[in-house]
């Protein structure tokens, strides 16, 4: 199904993959982050106008919050290059982990209205995952030694 | 994954309780007319919440988490007591599920 524009990648996508960054979900996302950003360095600079006016402790603070900037726009850029790795990679392209389970807790026979599914042996493979939980939920609740299984 | 687990939660208790000790005993203190033990349990919580911000954001990756979890998660250590509700609210949620999905190997999932 051609959308228009190219597709290069993946043998799901009916759009380029990079059209999630403009959804309006996302966006709010880019506009927090922008505002957080420079929130933050301004944050420290107002820390920076403190320690030279004399407050020693401030001096933690005006080097704290670009550290905190700095990590913001990383961890911003790793969480999109993984979104585009998720929804490039597998062909699913599940909104949020939330939906994923959801998804996942629906019986087997319903929910077969997922226009997006990856090919027939990651299907499996998600099938076995969620089959291997559910095994696992049953034992630890109705274990032979009829004890909750703790952290493993 | 268990590695990413137990450093995230090592942190989490660590900085909470970091935490606490600097507004129920710290702030008191500080209104009181002693201010040191603030000023320098805060610095020590300062450091202790970047390393907290690192494990939590592995963490947040590991678990697929989306970006309003992932936000939760990490502003986590900025309330007091909320690192202990909200490290709970991950384990039950999120981390027990994954590690049952997949005990003795790292999951496949995202």
């Amino acid at each position: 199904m051609e959308t228009g524009g190219p597709a290069p990648q993946g043998t799901q996508a009916t759009a380029p993959v990079w059209r999630f960054l403009i959804t309006p979900r996302w966006l709010g996302w880019h506009v927090l982050m922008v505002l957080s950003f420079w929130g933050m360095l301004w944050l420290g600079d107002w820390q920076l106008h403190r320690a030279l006016a004399g407050n020693g402790l401030s001096w933690a603070y005006t080097f704290e919050w670009p550290l905190f900037a700095g990590f913001a726009v990383v961890f911003w850029a790793k969480t999109i290059r993984d979104e585009f790795r998720i929804r490039r990679g597998g062909g699913e392209v599940p909104e949020d982990a939330e939906a994923v389970s959801v998804a996942q807790s629906l019986p087997a026979g319903l929910g077969t209205a997922q226009v997006q599914q990856p090919a027939d042996d990651a299907d499996d493979a998600e099938l076995t995952r969620y089959n291997a939980y559910l095994a696992r939920l049953n034992e630890e609740v109705k274990g032979t030694h009829g004890k909750r299984h703790g952290f493993r | 994954m268990h590695a990413v687990v137990l450093r995230y939660r090592v942190m989490a208790y660590i900085t909470g309780v970091v935490l606490i000790v600097l507004c129920f005993v710290g702030i008191p203190l500080q209104i009181a007319g002693h201010p040191t033990f603030a000023n320098d349990v805060g610095v020590l919580h300062g450091i202790l919440y970047i390393i907290y911000l690192v494990c939590a954001w592995q963490l947040s990756r590991k678990l697929a988490l989306t970006n309003g979890q992932t936000v939760i998660l990490l502003l986590a250590g900025t309330v007091p007591i909320m690192t202990f509700i909200v490290e709970r609210w991950a384990t039950r949620r999120f981390i027990n599920p994954a590690i049952a999905a997949a005990p003795s190997a790292e999951p496949v999932s995202r």
